[in-house]
């Protein structure tokens, strides 16, 4: 009898966080907010912030959740924009089995660079990425130009997709929606992974990848899979970028890609789940803003840039998590 | 014998760190290392967990060799190691902290279900959490804890891997007096209850004399006696080594 009260006692674990509590709300806010977005701003700047913050919590499940800096993120998105493009240009498939491909091809990189790169830690897994992604840029501009077009964008016919519905993707407005819904499942998809058993072992080889491998996790392993599913979805978020510029172009291999998923994800928090996606929201809402008014809006970012971080220097959303803790600290203990 | 080394070697360099060394331990006892600072006691450990691979020598476990093995697969066949400098998880909860090295048993790429709908593991969680006496303590962020507790979050963690044999690199490094008295106690009760094998390695004589079943002396990279403790205590060479005649115009 007393064994049995004895158990019950045991059982009363409160497991989640209150981060993680919050973190949940904040990504149901976030995805009701999607919902109107195109009547704030404009169409096409709405459509571009999905798919970027797409790309940037992709790239943070490997800068945030696992701990493993990678410069070669275009290769990714420019993997996914060109696989996806060229099975409609050349196979006059569908979206959605272009869509198909373009996981595939951001898979594809992800394995190429896992294998070469998955022992390699910090500065040294970053340059080989960069290093693969850059040769990928190459090749896309000059041997490959009979199948990429080169600096000529591989441009897409007007697209529509008709199951399960009929969708017209050359309507702004249906093309948001159709983006928004792959994006807020694949954003639910990523939060679920990271509430996997195989997401908290990230968690644990970020905090402490030698305690982690000596309870007996296969530290290799686990991040080569990371790196598949940050592949994976960074090549989703390629082929909805095809879709939403009506092309592949060049320009999304190009190294400065890899370089802005990494400012819109520290801008918004890499510790974070939403941080990236909200850091991407406000970095091309600053960005298209400051455009309307000069053609040096790399510089004006730039210091916007660093007044945020100064701010915010875990990040905007990661200093409001930060600033609510230690809120919370008095109270709770 | 559960775990023996036969005539193991780590050589840094010209630097012989562990020189020849035999040691075995049977089922559920509790066995010491000590040693004064430099003797090799980690180096040692390390090279039974799996950390470094042995220059000359092998480390059998349940009658396999394992001195090619990796520390993970050591991990995973029952050998666990606590460390000398407090190493969690410091953003994550003291249960997380545990919760994830259980779960290390059961489950690593599954990227579906959710982590904490695992109750055996949960339940294990909070049973090993008693044993350290942290169970009220699982919602606090572990970077919050004192050092005695992480001290005992480090050793909860390493249960939760469900160790056949427990290596406890020096635990009460850092404790006071009284918390160190504490902590002797835990471990000996460890060992009784749950029926452990553990190693402990000290530099701190007291500590181990009242709990251990057997005492290792190393010295030097090389192995001085070994016997139990009442013997160790009355062992000249052991006292020498301790009292060395160097340390006399120190301790003047």
């Amino acid at each position: 009898m007393s064994a049995k009260q004895k158990t019950q006692e045991t059982t009363s674990y409160k497991p989640y966080s209150w981060q993680a509590i919050l973190e949940f709300r904040a990504m149901w806010v976030v995805l009701a907010l999607g919902l109107v977005l195109p009547f704030v701003i404009s169409k096409p700047l709405a459509t571009e912030i999905m798919v970027y913050a797409l790309f940037a919590l992709a790239f943070n499940l490997l800068l945030g959740h696992t701990g493993i800096i990678s410069f070669g993120h275009a290769g990714y998105l420019g993997a996914g924009a060109y696989a996806g493009a060229m099975v409609v240009y050349y196979g006059g498939v569908g979206v959605w089995v272009s869509l198909l491909a373009a996981m595939a091809g951001g898979t594809l990189v992800a394995v190429l660079i896992g294998l070469l790169a998955v022992k390699r830690k910090g500065a040294y897994f970053a340059m080989i990425s960069l290093a693969i992604a850059q040769m990928l840029y190459f090749l896309a501009l000059s041997p490959f130009k009979r199948w990429t077009d080169g600096e000529d964008s591989l441009k897409l016919p007007p697209l529509s997709v008709d199951f399960p519905f009929h969708i017209d993707l050359s309507d702004q407005l249906s093309l948001y929606y159709f983006v928004f819904v792959i994006v807020a499942l694949a954003v639910l998809a990523q939060w679920r992974i990271l509430s996997s058993p195989f997401g908290h072992a990230l968690k644990g080889i970020r905090e402490n990848e030698d305690r982690i491998r000596a309870c007996g996790f296969d530290i290799t392993r686990i991040k080569f899979l990371s790196i598949i599913y940050s592949g994976l979805f960074s090549g989703l978020a390629g082929g909805l970028l095809a879709i939403y510029l009506g092309a592949a172009s060049i320009t999304i291999l190009f190294w400065m890609t890899s370089g802005i998923v990494v400012m819109q994800t520290v801008l918004g928090g890499t510790h974070t789940f939403m941080g990236p996606f909200i850091g991407t929201a406000v970095f091309l809402y600053l960005r298209n803003n400051i455009s309307n008014y000069t053609d040096r809006w790399e510089m004006w970012v730039g210091a916007m840039f660093m007044a945020l971080i100064l701010l915010f220097p875990e990040g905007i959303w990661g200093t409001i998590v930060q600033k609510i803790g230690e809120r919370r600290r008095p109270s709770a203990s | 014998m559960l775990l023996q080394t036969k005539g193991i070697c780590k050589h840094f360099g010209g630097l012989k760190a562990v020189d020849q060394v035999d040691f075995s331990i049977e089922q559920g006892k509790l066995k010491s290392i000590i040693g004064p600072n430099g003797a090799g006691k980690t180096t040692f450990f390390n090279l039974v967990s799996g950390l470094y691979k042995p220059t000359h020598g092998q480390v059998t476990f349940q009658g396999k060799d394992v001195s090619h093995a990796s520390m993970n697969e050591r991990s995973q066949l029952g050998i666990t190691k606590t460390y000398q400098i407090t190493s969690i998880f410091p953003r994550l909860s003291v249960f997380e902290n545990v919760r994830l090295a259980a779960q290390s048993r059961v489950s690593m790429f599954n990227s579906w279900r959710k982590a904490y709908s695992y109750s055996a593991i949960n339940n294990r969680t909070m049973e090993i959490l008693e044993h350290v006496g942290l169970a009220d303590q699982q919602g606090r962020t572990a970077s919050e804890l004192s050092h005695g507790e992480k001290r005992y979050l480090e050793i909860g963690i390493a249960l939760a891997t469900e160790p056949t044999i427990l290596l406890l690199d020096e635990p009460t490094a850092g404790m006071s007096p009284a918390e160190t008295v504490e902590a002797t106690h835990l471990i000996r009760k460890l060992s009784n209850e749950l029926k452990l094998t553990i190693i402990l390695i000290e530099h701190d004589i007291s500590v181990v004399m009242g709990i251990s079943d057997e005492v290792m002396v190393l010295h030097e990279g090389k192995k001085l006696a070994e016997d139990t403790p009442e013997k160790i205590s009355a062992n000249e060479t052991v006292q020498n080594v301790y009292l060395g005649k160097g340390a006399e115009p120190c301790s003047r």
